[in-house]
């Protein structure tokens, strides 16, 4: 079966996608209203714990941090494979990423702005989140530049800039579509500003490519660098549980990993929703399951070295923080993430469930369920069992506060993703269009050449 | 003289190829094809590149630029405002420790990149661009076009070899 | 000009701490806390809720955690009761620890920081500036003592923290934290530094015995003793140097022999490198009670 069929109209792509941009049905006003609910419930707990201080999440000492920085970890993560398509696939010329990069960097764009507001979510006195930027001030005052607290501000805020470009750049030409095929009214007006004036002129295009595969290419040290750092958080400091030398892999294994779980996720929907069914075909889902499959195993192999390197240390202190994980207070959570993130995947193994799509749906979902408790039992195990006995005897529960953030940080993130989908082709066209145009050249060559017959049954 | 516009559109990269061949090999007064002459295509098309001749790209240099600049202003900035900081020890490292400060020369170097990648991308491309006289809004959905711009005595000459060609549509205007 | 400051102070700035070349001079407060005197009365601990305006927080919040006590009193128990020829009672085998911020050399909770809110000072504290905090709470994850206090709320409004008439005895040398910065003991840094002060304005240096701290001050035992370690002839410094215990090792030398010994000086942790300036002596008494 083929990727994508290869006689597909160019005006059908313009005319399938562009329907997806036209006034949504009641249900998408329906599901934006509930987003912003969602949303609105994070926002009256922050502007409780604003107001009343940080000790309404009921975190105390030693539980300093909780479910805030877990669910940062978990946004990150998510951002990760819409760099994973759209630069290291690009690099590697495999040009079925191409109909579903466009809502994968989105999602990166999308889930770290949900990652930066955790951010401030978290501290104590949010008010004066402008201290740890590097600004020039009459006080002589710098940020520490030692803590990695500091690099992750400064990887998150070059990944953001540098996807909202890349995801902006590369959709420079379907702008113009859109340009060219709307009404007249305000979202022509948007799309004449922001499409720059492109015409596909062969200046133009000559740019665009060596513009699009450097900026890919630094994308993707970047894209790694981030989620390091990230683990450089818990990696640099002294705590048993998180002092692993293993981490920064660790990290972005687990980081690809959510990401590509929430690929699928948002692959089916948008399919479903969008009728897509010709562009997202099933054996571009059954290649992305695949690569989440191999991301699982990585992951899963990763988590066995981290265990296997503190069970055989003589590190007294992180050898009781994993028994601890394993059978304390946290263990029906710790096994719950070995169960969604190492066991569920290994269904994707069968064939028939590569392409069914119900199965795939709940399973995307549980994977993710198991990164996000991943993340939660990286940061929170460690502060209940630290190295200092003194801290030991006492647990602590996340109060509704916490939890209220967390549940709006979906709202918020369900709430940008309708609106691009809504304003913004969240299919490629020009690059569908190049992909069909690419494939059909192939296979008119093949055909000419007399290899069609055999290559044909042997390439999928 | 005056100067007139022609827009011709194709339905496939061949003829347009055959077009722009057939441009070249033919002497018209009053119409240079490395000047004159400009492709527009609703995917980006190596062929047309081919077909073209070579044109340089100078993005790269910018890329270059911005990566070393963003590096060498990232660990500068960074060294400075430690060295300006009210000089005091942290956890008994250096006031200036160079592990920190190459993560984040490393991230500048990155920031500086992509952004003035993209800069450059503007600038060589001439984005944001006033639209050329002559569009179809064909060009974005399948179709090829080759705009041309020549003396009025010209455009006679290159109306045929467009409709020789099996041209879609022509579209004239008279220029500046 | 930022760049030529830079170079003219390279050296200056590639130092490094504990264990190079320049000890402090002429101030490293530090302290002695000989456990077999601790009888565990908590005298020291109500001392510095009155010196450091430390915010009674009451019972619920106690339990919860969210106590700020920068001088603690430690519980721990032997735990052969009721094993054979084990003790009858739990309380027989019970020891006491007061535990506060270890000053630390090398302090983890310094470097990672996101603005600088912590640092080293010249006098060998561990110093914290609380307009500075943002409240990341990094410090406190990653302090190996867990010895720095958060302010989950805005206590100095909060009722019957310090009820009306206890506003008055508040100490006007120190500030009241508002809510979200982090804090912690600073060795009464308000009394160092107006001894430091007087003593420079009568062009000497601070006796030995000239400034205490709070907890110091009212230890019914005298099981604290505080002082600059870089002064040869102070207490602190004597029982250090009778203990054998190095400010800039990782691990005593006195340690390595095998053989036991009647030095009963340690530092807690001391093998994570933070290089405290707290020396611990060990218990020798059967039971505290």
């Amino acid at each position: 079966m083929k990727d994508i069929r290869e006689d597909i109209a160019w005006a059908k792509i313009n005319q399938d996608v562009l329907k997806s941009l036209e006034n949504p049905r009641k249900l998408y006003w329906v599901i934006l209203f509930v987003a912003i609910a969602m949303l609105g419930v994070a926002l009256g707990c922050e502007v409780y714990q604003y107001n009343v201080g940080m000790g309404v999440s009921n975190m105390d000492n030693p539980h300093m941090w909780g479910l805030y920085i877990a669910s940062f970890i978990f946004w990150i993560g998510m951002s990760h494979s819409g760099t994973l398509l759209s630069a290291i696939l690009h690099l590697m010329h495999a040009d079925w990423r191409k109909p579903i990069y466009r809502f994968a960097e989105a999602m990166t764009t999308f889930s770290l702005m949900t990652a930066g507001l955790f951010v401030a979510v978290h501290l104590g006195r949010v008010w004066q989140i402008y201290y740890a930027l590097p600004y020039p001030n009459e006080r002589g005052a710098w940020p520490n530049f030692q803590s990695p607290l500091l690099w992750d501000a400064m990887a998150i805020f070059t990944y953001l800039s540098s996807s909202i470009i890349f995801l902006y750049v590369g959709m420079i030409p379907d702008l113009a579509i859109c340009r060219d095929r709307m009404h007249e009214g305000w979202r022509k007006k948007l799309y004449t500003l922001l499409s720059l004036g492109w015409e596909g002129t062969d200046r133009q295009w000559r740019n665009f490519r060596v513009t699009y595969l450097t900026v890919a290419c630094f994308l993707i040290p970047l894209a790694v660098s981030v989620h390091s750092i990230v683990a450089s958080d818990f990696g640099m400091s002294q705590q048993p549980g998180w002092h692993i030398t293993s981490f920064p892999p660790y990290f972005v294994a687990g980081a690809l990993y959510s990401g590509c779980a929430a690929i699928i996720t948002l692959f089916i929907i948008l399919r479903y929703v969008f009728r897509f069914e010709e562009y997202m075909t099933l054996p571009i889902l059954k290649k992305i399951v695949r690569l989440t499959f191999a991301i699982a195993m990585v992951w899963t192999y990763l988590n066995a070295v981290e265990f296997a390197s503190v069970w055989y240390s003589h590190d007294q202190a992180s050898k009781d923080v994993l028994i601890q994980k394993a059978s304390g207070t946290y263990a029906p959570f710790w096994w719950g993430m070995i169960f969604c993130g190492s066991v569920v995947p290994l269904t994707l193994a069968f064939k028939r469930i590569q392409t069914n799509i119900p199965v795939l749906f709940a399973v995307s979902l549980l994977l993710n369920l198991g990164m996000w408790l991943e993340r939660w039992m990286i940061v929170a195990p460690t502060f209940s069992h630290g190295i200092y006995p003194w801290t030991w005897d006492h647990d602590q529960w996340p109060s509704f506060v916490q939890w209220g953030m967390v549940f709006g940080s979906f709202g918020w993130f369900t709430l940008l993703f309708m609106v691009f989908c809504k304003v913004f082709p969240s299919v490629s066209m020009y690059e569908v269009k190049e992909m069909v145009y690419h494939r059909s050249q192939e296979s008119k060559r093949l055909e000419e050449t007399g290899k069609f017959a055999a290559a044909g049954k042997g390439a999928h | 003289m005056s100067q007139r516009h022609l827009l011709a559109l194709y339905s496939n990269f061949n003829e347009a190829e055959a077009v722009v061949e057939e441009l070249r090999s033919t002497q018209i007064k009053g119409f240079d094809v490395d000047k004159d002459l400009i492709v527009k295509s609703p995917i980006e098309h190596p062929e047309v590149e081919e077909f073209l001749g070579d044109k340089p790209v100078r993005v790269q240099w910018f890329t270059l630029g911005g990566a070393l600049m963003g590096g060498l202003l990232g660990f500068f900035l960074i060294s400075a405002a430690q060295g300006n900081f009210y000089a005091q020890f942290k956890g008994g490292k250096p006031i200036v420790p160079f592990p920190p400060n190459f993560v984040l020369t490393y991230e500048m170097f990155i920031l500086g990149g992509v952004f003035i990648t993209v800069l450059g991308f503007l600038i060589c491309a001439g984005l944001p661009a006033r639209r050329s006289p002559l569009y179809s809004a064909n060009v974005s959905e399948d179709q090829i076009g080759i705009l041309v711009k020549s003396d009025e005595s010209a455009a006679n000459t290159l109306k045929a070899i467009f409709t020789k060609h099996h041209a879609l549509e022509i579209q004239e205007e008279a220029g500046r | 000009m930022s760049i030529s400051n830079l170079l003219e102070n390279w050296s200056k700035f590639r130092h490094t701490h504990p264990v190079d070349d320049k000890p402090h001079d002429p101030y490293k407060w530090a302290m002695s806390i000989d456990l077999d005197a601790c009888s565990g009365c908590n005298a020291c601990s109500v001392a510095c809720y009155a010196e450091n305006n430390l915010p009674v927080v009451g019972k619920e919040k106690y339990a919860h955690g969210q106590v700020m006590h920068w001088m603690r009193i430690e519980h721990y128990w032997d735990e052969d009761v009721g094993e054979e020829g084990g003790r009858e009672f739990p309380d027989q085998g019970a020891q006491f620890l007061p535990m506060m911020c270890q000053q630390c050399e090398a302090a983890p909770c310094e470097t990672v920081c996101p603005v600088g809110a912590t640092n080293h000072t010249e006098d060998g504290l561990n110093s914290q500036i609380y307009n500075r905090c943002i409240g990341s709470r990094y410090c406190s994850a990653n302090c190996p003592y867990k010895v720095r206090y958060f302010n989950w709320f805005n206590y100095p409004t909060t009722d019957n923290v310090w009820p009306a008439e206890m506003v008055q005895q508040l100490n006007p040398d120190v500030t009241v934290r508002g809510k979200g910065v982090m804090e912690k003991c600073t060795f009464c840094v308000q009394r160092l530094r107006a001894a430091e002060v007087t003593a420079k304005s009568e062009g000497r240096l601070v006796h030995d015995g000239e400034v205490q701290t709070a907890c110091q001050q009212a230890c019914p035992t005298s099981a604290i003793s505080f002082g600059n370690l870089v002064d040869q002839e102070s207490r602190v410094h004597r029982q250090w140097r009778a203990q054998q215990v190095e400010l800039d090792k990782d691990k005593q030398a006195k340690d390595d022999h095998e053989e036991p010994s009647e030095l009963r000086g340690y530092r807690i942790l001391e093998n994570m490198r933070p290089y405290p300036s707290v020396m611990y002596l060990e218990r020798v008494r059967e039971s505290a009670i």
